[in-house]
């Protein structure tokens, strides 16, 4: 048990932050509203420099072309992008896309995939939601399969080269790996609450061979949730991110707000409610771990941490979002401050692979065992 | 990072639970899973004690030197938390995790051995009397005086809310001695003995029926000042290194989960797992105790690698209460009107005997009445969110 960063840890954090809080320009990569720009190379620049840092190779084995890290040192990247409100398509194409490819990729389909995602060269969307929510189907054609299937708002399609796009195939669920201008692959790009960008992508009967489905799995079910589940650890780490960074805002904000002569913050039940926005925080954070610690746990395990995390982050998220707008009074509720963006960011994290209510659920029927209930997670009775 | 225990702590583990396994008595369970007050019978606890005293553990916190097992900061969590999710008692912990460790670092070497050995042993059981009718959350506001006569003081004045105070022999106070200066600078803190002539205690019954504080009125009770502990006006600085000791979280996270599992069960037994209502609250209660339990192993880490947890403990004291709370209030909405039915005799396990399921039914509603005061108790939360907006956040 240790739950303390060592040196290499707290470098990766304090050089994360040095260099976002310097380079990242919040405003100029989120553009105005009315901006529709080019997507792609849009993303182009700062994604060459999360390159040169090694962050895109972060962690895949070292013989994928990777530095060997773990979670811990994904949430730690991935809380400071939410401190800093970074849209880069980080999550999505190096820890749900490139973890799956590493998960259960044959050889050929790593060494295709995985250096060239390390390198900058290619960034992959994924065109699924939550554990199980499937809207592509794979019927058998020849030696390969045909997809058909349509998805609202896939997140980061637009800044990607690649879809990995789970699909149905009779009682399992394939992956495929597909080019997004492949033949009656349809995307229409829009913007996403948080300011980044995703796309309704449809695909019409789109021929894929055997060697684009990952592993040759026809049910890769258990490997897709397990991603999904890494997924959200790093969002979580990413929420824990912006939520600090609202608390900080927002009691900076109390003590220089003067109101009845004297700054806001000494109004008590100001005071308290920003330490029950702190406490959530910490709360949010300390969840999160569990989560980051249990992401290659076996199922039963990460299931239990990773639900858990999802509904009470959620919850955490959505009373800091809330409070941080209510104590800044009317210019809260404005376009110009960064809280309102951080407000979305967190919308965007409960509504991301499943609700904070679809994971409430999904941990009540796994704590329904009062067994389960009852374990500890340092020790349970029977381990 | 990791939330693994090393090897010889799950040993560890395992020695612990195969003691209590093979020594904690089925009625003591039964007595324990009855109990509705915040703390249960120190007679129950005693027994139990005694047991641990034998073996070596009765005192885990402390050093060997004074009769503790010298455990590490991860052993003790475990027992703890071993302890209470068997179910076991406590007893006395003004005594062991109070006055203990205030008279190890300020008391003379008379008072240590003195009062150390039978709080070790658990023949003395103490009780803290610092509250007063017009002293609770404003605690350096206190009035009960004590005048320095010769090598004694005389104390005038009243306590209150003294839990056990009918169950002690000893306690420790905080009590007036000058009226000038700061507040806090008038303040010492005693030992006395419970038996001292004009000492008189008067029940206070609680809302879940049990009968656990009381008020203590001093009328001219000569106290020898060889029981003052730390210099005359300065028992504030005492006072206030004894709040480092009250945290004790794992005692809570294993109570909390045992009692989470027992409503669990309750909500499965009595049909009502699919309610959306319980069922919606078990899982954010559930996760809230995912929470905290993480938040108590990040503190033990600290603990254990040296750093310094900094204020969480008011964070921990905050949040913990307030679990409990709603744990007792799912039992609460689970049981239905099976509420409607009281008995009024204290202990619950002495009074009933009926089949488990049943008898259980009873302590719910005492329960969650008592279990109300757990956030008010020690700072109340209000006085926990004043210390973390001043020490956490600047405000
Ligand atoms: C079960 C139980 C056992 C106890 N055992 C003992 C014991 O053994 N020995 C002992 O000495 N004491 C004991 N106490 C007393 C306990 O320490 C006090 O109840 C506590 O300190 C609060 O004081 P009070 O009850 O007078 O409430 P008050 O201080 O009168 O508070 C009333 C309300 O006002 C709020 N409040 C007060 N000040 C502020 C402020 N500055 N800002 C915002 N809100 C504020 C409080 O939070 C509370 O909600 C026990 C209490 C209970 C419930």
């Amino acid at each position: 048990m240790d739950l303390q960063r060592d040196t290499e840890h707290t470098l990766l954090a304090d050089s994360a932050e040095r260099m976002l809080s310097e380079n990242y320009d919040f405003s100029a990569r989120h553009g105005s509203p009315a901006d529709q720009g080019d997507d792609a190379a849009w993303a182009d620049d700062m994604w060459r420099q999360f390159a040169e840092l090694g962050w895109l190779a972060l962690p895949f084995a070292e013989e994928d072309g990777g530095l060997g890290a773990g979670m811990v040192e994904i949430s730690i990247l991935t809380e400071a992008f939410g401190r800093n409100m970074v849209v880069e398509p980080y999550i999505t194409t190096v820890v749900l896309c490139g973890g799956l490819v590493a998960a259960i990729g044959t050889p050929e389909q790593r060494a295709e995939t995985l250096p060239a995602i390390g390198e900058g060269a290619l960034r992959i969307a994924f065109m699924g939601g939550a554990a199980g929510d499937i809207s592509v189907d794979a019927a058998p054609s020849g030696d390969g399969y045909v997809l058909s299937g349509a998805r609202k708002s896939v997140i980061d399609a637009p800044m990607a080269g690649r879809l990995l796009v789970p699909a149905r195939i009779g009682e399992g669920i394939g992956v495929f790996m597909i080019d997004c201008d492949a033949t009656g692959v349809t995307l229409r790009p829009h913007r996403t609450l948080d300011g980044g960008r995703a796309a309704d992508v449809e695909l019409t009967g789109v021929n894929v061979g055997r060697a684009q489905m990952l592993g040759g799995l026809e049910d890769a079910s258990d490997a897709i949730e397990a991603a999904i589940d890494r997924t959200i650890a790093a969002l979580s780490a990413d929420a824990v991110g912006a939520m600090a960074k609202l608390v900080e805002e927002t009691v900076e904000y109390t003590k220089t707000r003067e109101q009845f002569g004297k700054p806001i913050s000494k109004f008590q039940v100001l005071a308290h409610r920003l330490v029950d926005m702190k406490v959530s925080e910490e709360e949010a954070r300390a969840v999160t771990t569990l989560a980051v610690l249990s992401a290659d746990a076996p199922a039963s395990k990460r299931r239990r941490a990773v639900s858990s995390a999802k509904s009470k982050v959620g919850r955490c998220a959505r009373f800091v979002g809330q409070n941080a707008i209510q104590t800044h009074g009317a210019i809260g509720t404005t376009a110009d401050l960064t809280i309102g963006s951080y407000a979305k960011r967190l919308m965007v994290y409960e509504a991301s692979y499943g609700s904070t209510a679809r994971h409430a659920e999904l941990y009540a029927a796994i704590i329904a065992d009062p067994d389960t209930a009852g374990a500890g997670l340092l020790l349970s009775p029977a381990a | 990072m990791d939330l693994n225990l090393a090897p010889e702590d799950v040993a560890f583990a395992e020695e612990v639970r195969t003691f209590i396994d093979a020594n904690l008595p089925d009625a003591t369970r039964r007595a324990m899973t009855l109990t509705t007050a915040f703390l249960n019978e120190p007679e129950l606890g005693y027994e139990w004690h005694k047991l641990l005293h034998k073996k070596g553990w009765s005192v885990p916190s402390w050093p060997d030197e004074w009769g503790g097992p010298g455990w590490t900061p991860v052993q003790k969590y475990i027992f703890d938390l071993e302890s209470a999710r068997a179910g076991a008692p406590v007893y006395n912990g003004q005594g062991s995790r109070m006055v203990g460790p205030v008279l190890m670092h300020f008391g003379t070497d008379e008072q240590k051995n003195k009062y150390l050995p039978s709080i070790c042993s658990g023949e003395d059981h103490w009780c803290q009397g610092y509250s007063e009718p017009g002293s609770g959350s404003d605690l350096a506001s206190l009035k009960t005086k004590a005048v320095a006569d010769g090598d004694d003081y005389i104390i005038n004045g009243q306590k209150i809310w003294t839990s056990f105070a009918h169950k002690s022999n000893c306690m420790f106070a905080l009590v007036r001695t000058s009226t000038e200066g700061k507040r806090q600078e008038g303040i010492t803190f005693i030992l006395l003995d419970m038996d001292l002539p004009g000492i008189t205690i008067r029940p206070i019954i609680g809302n879940g029926g049990d009968h656990e504080f009381n008020e203590v009125f001093f009328d001219d009770v000569r106290v020898p000042q060889s029981g003052r502990v730390g210099e005359e006006n300065k028992g504030w600085d005492v006072a206030k290194y004894l709040l480092e000791f009250e945290r004790g979280g794992a005692l809570v996270a294993g109570r909390v989960r045992a009692q989470f599992a027992k409503v669990v069960r309750l909500i499965r037994d009595r049909g009502l797992i699919d309610d959306a209502h319980i069922r919606i609250r078990m899982a954010e209660i559930g996760a809230d105790l995912d929470t905290m339990e993480m938040v108590d192993i990040r503190v033990l880490s600290d603990l254990q690698s040296g750093a310094n947890p900094g204020a969480i403990s008011s964070m921990l004291k905050m949040r913990w209460s307030s679990i409990r709370q709603e744990v007792s209030e799912l039992a609460l909405d689970a049981a239905g009107e099976d509420i409607l039915k009281w008995e009024p005799e204290r202990p619950l396990y002495d009074a009933l005997q009926l089949p488990p399921d049943e008898e259980e039914l009873l302590g719910i509603a005492p329960r969650y009445l008592n279990f109300r005061a757990y956030t008010i108790l020690g700072g109340t939360n209000e006085i926990q969110a004043e210390i973390l907006g001043k020490r956490v956040l600047g405000l």
